[in-house]
């Protein structure tokens, strides 16, 4: 058990270390990019920047600090904002950012996990084939398009909820369901399929040799099984949660982290989306290695021999 | 129960037809006449097909037979819709001008006698106090209440519509720089089909050499590689293609290197298993043992059982690569104008979104009815190839 | 004779998208209370749907289209599924065939015995698992204490099958259905499972129905047998009886084709010609006619069942008083 988390937390290391590397020399491959130190920019800024990232020594020393300053939680200045540092970007627009994404993330689980069960239990039938239809469209339609005809529908002619922010509790709903909406047809999909599997499984007839009451059967036996594949896509989805962010947070005008880091790309704001990126990497990294958790709480046959206790 | 009377001819032994003994109940189809049997008789997934063939068709031959093209500007005819409502002005001659008045770009086209689009009539006046706008039409002053979205003539009357028109000029109207939106989205096709087939191409091969190389070597190299490949699979892909995509200028070529050099970790791993199970198989050993070549085992035995899922893991790769690929357009890392791609497409009708609905239409549905087609053909394909559902 | 359990008519089909698989065609027959009733043939059969009717177990798209199954003088069939439950795994225990897939590998296997007794009988959570570590013992599980706290994976294939057997007998069933109890394990377990069962028999007193497709088992472990094939019943009989002078020509190439060490004259093994019928559309009359070494004309009319011997019947028409003895063949009664 400690072996197994020993491992999984070197690994996590060992990708976020693959992924400043890359972030960097990418950045320093970047024609103009923010490490020519001979150019035209404000003067503070070109300080900073300097002082920072120590544009006069050798690449690999470069490296090295700017390694030393992720590890220190210090993700340098902007490149484009005189007195803005990355870090301060983060902190604005993570309160924005992370309510939408986690409110996202409680639908697609809450509405996601229901809506399969009752096309698995209905299979075939018209509850079945209406879940699936929605399943099937949300799975289709890329989260901006939703996000756009929301907007223009609910927004725009029937008025039912402000354009944009979420100054007004009712300013959460588009963005929410835009953003959910791919993930929760792929989780009410998922369930469904994972659940009539798990039905169709020997222990499942076993369970009902037993005379076991329905709901026991299918809470007990039927669902907690077949949640065990979903449990392992909660990592993914969280992460495209974030990353589909980017548009949601652009058309909704909403002051997330998203929205930071596509206008730091418009602004060719390098230094913003270098950091921007690992702080992305790492919440993810770190979601990830929760989901593991979960699954290894769930699942005893991946305990590794550790007994029960 | 035994004194039922039996007819003694029926004694007689019965004719025995020693042939039928070995035939077997069902008809025995190959694996791949089976599939396609399953394919054939799979509804959605064969109008999937037909529309993904026509729209292949749209996007190689539409460009060069439709006569607008994607880039020509015309902005005296910028944000037409496809169709629109006309009104009547009366002349003094006793004959009448139609008009048309694009709400939406304050515009007023006067209406020709073939019912195409004429020319831009200027404002002449503006008149504050009533928030109307005059513009001279023929001998008559035709006045528009912007606050109101009506129209009358300068005397107060107001005019009659006289029903809708098509634009006979542009089918499917023009964006906001007056080029033909169906120019524009039989191009942005083009774009986005290439990509996305371009790209799933590149990660098919990388997929299948890196998958098939670390299946087949085993040991200590395929522990190596399968490392490697937990640490991309864990890279946030998104990310990764929009680093690269920032590092590299904008442009087709840029989009198919990002997109193409991040997705071929899931075929790589599907081949790589293929590889593990067929490697183990009897018939593979068979092979060997009768002095078949590594090369003729891998590409005979191996690749060819390997073949169903890979067919269907690209099928659904190919609608991601879409999706990455307007994804990155969205947000501004995609081609750039005037070429034009289902992203940048719709990304350019959100901005008139407020204004100009209909052009948000066309690309968001195309993009999605792809999506839906190639959803429907990869259930479908995977359905067919999945031997378990033979029943 | 007042039977545990009376089947009678026992019709059962799979509806598909190809048409209807009548998988147990009128299959008739009768358990006392406290025997051991072999069912043998060879897969598809019919065995174990027949098995799987009578629990009301049948995977989707299952019916039972006709019959009757009186167990304790209640129609099985007619019962509600609330009173079904209450007997299954209380009165009627089930053993399948892969303890691999049987158990629930989520779940500890105390937690699975002890869900079994708290359904059934109305006691604690404690004495139910009281109750568990004594069945473990009964079942020869090494340590039951510890054990109740294991998941399935930790436990071999024999292993597992004694917890089947646990679950099952549980609350002290009547009736214990057995489908290849041993089929999926190794020949030495294989033993070790049926003496157990044996022994459990005779210390609960239980009627065990035994469906496997293994002679052998059927001649060691079993008092009377059903052949069945087709879907149908072909024979039935005390073993002895049936072992001695087989009355269907289908049982007589069931039993030639046994290996047989013993008696090794260089013989091959004799495989009955043909595969089984396609049962979407079965023969008519007898299902073995087409493969059949005796058929006659009077094959293609559906047989009753004739009494053979004492305690001994068969659905053949050679059995019927006016048919011709049939020619001798290949020298084997």
């Amino acid at each position: 058990m400690i072996a197994y988390l020993a491992q999984r937390l070197a690994l996590m290391l060992a990708t976020l270390f693959a992924i400043i590397t890359l972030t960097f020399f990418l950045m320093h491959a970047v024609p103009g990019g923010p490490f020519v130190s001979d150019k035209m920019m404000a003067p503070e800024i070109a300080a900073a920047i300097n002082a920072k990232f120590h544009l006069d020594e050798p690449l690999w020393q470069q490296y090295l600090a700017y390694l030393g300053g992720v590890f220190t939680f210090d993700l340098g200045p902007s490149f484009k904002y005189p007195g803005m540092s990355v870090n301060q970007m983060i902190a604005s627009g993570l309160p924005t950012t992370a309510k939408v994404g986690l409110l996202a993330l409680l639908s697609v689980i809450a509405l996601g996990v229901p809506l399969g069960v009752v096309a698995a239990l209905n299979r075939n039938r018209w509850p079945d084939t209406a879940v699936m239809a929605i399943a099937t469209i949300g799975v289709a339609i890329p989260s901006y398009v939703i996000a756009t005809l929301a907007l223009y529908v609910f927004a725009m002619r029937l008025k039912l909820v402000p354009t944009f922010g979420i100054d007004d509790w009712r300013g959460y709903f588009l963005p929410v369901f835009a953003l959910s909406g791919f993930w929760l047809s792929y989780v009410a999909r998922l369930t469904r399929s994972s659940l009539i599997e798990t039905m169709l499984t020997d222990y499942m007839t076993t369970a009902r040799a037993k005379g076991l009451r329905p709901g026991q059967i299918l809470f007990k036996h039927g669902l907690r099984n077949s949640l065990i594949p979903l449990v392992t896509v909660i990592g993914p989805v969280a992460a495209n949660l974030l990353t589909g962010s980017f548009v949601i947070e652009q058309i909704f005008a909403l002051p997330g982290i998203g929205r930071h880091f596509v206008l730091a790309i418009t602004n060719r704001d390098y230094t913003a989306i270098m950091g921007i990126t690992i702080f992305y990497a790492v919440v993810l990294m770190v979601m990830i290695l929760l989901v593991d958790l979960a699954y290894l709480a769930l699942d005893p046959r991946i305990k590794f021999g550790a007994r029960h206790p | 129960m035994t004194d039922m009377p039996v007819d003694p001819a029926m004694w007689a032994p019965a004719p025995r037809d020693p042939a039928s003994l070995d035939r077997i109940a069902r008809p025995n189809l190959t694996y791949w006449q089976d599939a396609r049997a399953r394919l054939w008789r799979n509804r959605p997934a064969m109008a999937a097909f037909g529309f993904l063939i026509l729209l292949c068709l749209a996007a190689v031959f539409g460009p060069s037979v439709y006569s607008h093209n994607y880039y020509e500007q015309n902005l005296q005819y910028a944000n037409v819709p496809p169709a629109f409502p006309t009104y009547a002005v009366p002349q003094g001659d006793g004959s009448s001008q139609e008009i048309y008045f694009n709400f939406g770009s304050q515009k007023l086209y006067l209406i020709g006698a073939d019912g195409a689009l004429g020319d831009l009539v200027r404002s002449s006046r503006k008149d504050l106090m009533r928030k109307t706008q005059l513009y001279t039409v023929g001998d008559q002053q035709v006045a528009v209440d912007t606050a109101k979205s009506t129209l009358g003539l300068s005397d107060g009357k107001p005019l009659e519509p006289a029903g809708w028109r098509w634009n006979s000029l542009y089918p499917l109207g023009t964006d906001q720089l007056g080029r033909d939106e169906l120019a524009r989205q039989l191009y942005g096709a083009r774009i986005s089909l290439a990509v996305a087939l371009v790209a799933t191409l590149v990660n098919f091969t990388i997929g299948v050499l890196y998958g098939g190389i670390s299946g087949y070597l085993g040991g200590r190299v395929d522990m190596v590689m399968m490392r490697l490949i937990e640490i991309v699979s864990t890279i946030p892909l998104t990310l990764y293609v929009i680093l690269i995509m920032v590092t590299l200028a904008s442009g087709f070529s840029a989009v198919i290197l990002a997109i193409g050099t991040v997705y071929w970790v899931d075929m790589a791993r599907i081949v790589r298993g293929q590889m593990l199970v067929l490697k183990e198989q009897d018939y593979v050993a068979a092979a060997r043992s009768m002095g078949a070549s590594t090369w003729r085992i891998l590409t005979r035995h191996l690749l060819q059982n390997t073949v169903g899922p890979i067919l269907v893991t690209l099928t659904m790769l190919i609608p991601s690569a879409i999706f990455i690929e307007s994804f990155m357009s969205f947000i501004g890392l995609g081609v750039s104008p005037p070429e034009a791609s289902w992203g940048t497409l719709t990304s350019a009708a959100v901005e008139t979104l407020r204004t100009h609905p209909y052009q948000l239409a066309l690309p968001a549905g195309a993009i999605s009815l792809t999506m839906f087609a190639f959803n429907f053909l990869g259930d479908g394909l995977r359905d067919a190839l999945d031997p378990r559902l033979r029943s | 004779m007042t039977a545990l359990l009376d089947v009678d008519g026992l019709t059962t089909s799979f509806f598909t998208r190809r048409g209807e698989v009548k998988s147990v065609r009128g299959v008739s027959f009768r358990v006392a209370a406290g025997e051991t009733l072999g069912i043998v043939g060879e897969s598809g059969s019919g065995k174990s749907v027949t098995c799987m009717s009578i629990l009301r177990l049948l995977k989707t798209g299952g019916k039972v289209v006709s019959g009757r199954a009186l167990f304790e003088g209640r129609d099985l069939l007619a019962l509600d599924e609330d009173e079904m439950s209450d007997l299954r795994g209380n009165a009627i225990g089930m053993i399948f065939q892969d303890p691999m897939t049987s158990l629930n590998p989520t779940l500890t296997v105390g937690e699975q015995v002890i869900e079994t007794i708290i359904r059934h009988r109305p006691v604690s959570r404690a004495a139910a698992r009281q109750r568990a570590i004594e069945l473990f013992d009964m079942v020869r599980i090494p340590s039951p204490e510890a054990r109740l706290r294991a998941y399935p994976h930790e436990f071999s294939g024999g292993m597992r099958q004694r917890v089947m057997i646990a679950i099952a007998l549980a609350c002290e069933p009547k009736l214990l259905i057995a489908d290849e109890p041993t089929t999926a394990l190794d020949v030495t377990i294989q033993r070790q499972i049926l003496v157990l069962l044996k022994e459990l028999q005779a210390k609960l007193g239980m009627a065990i129905i035994l469906i496997t497709h293994d002679l052998g088992i059927i001649v060691e472990f079993t008092d009377r047998m059903l052949v069945m094939y087709g879907g149908q019943v072909m024979e039935e009989g005390l073993v002895t009886a049936v072992f001695r002078q087989p009355a269907h020509p289908y049982t007589r190439g069931l039993i030639a084709a046994i290996p047989n060490i013993a008696d090794d004259n260089g013989q091959r093994l004799r495989p009955i010609p043909g595969s089984p019928p396609d049962m979407h559309d079965p023969p008519p009359g007898c299902p073995f006619a087409p493969r059949c070494p005796e058929a006659m004309l009077q094959c293609r009319v559906p047989a009753p069942m004739i009494q053979a011997a004492i305690g001994q019947s068969s659905r053949c028409w050679r059995l019927h008083p006016d048919a011709p003895r049939p020619v001798e063949q290949d020298g084997r009664p």
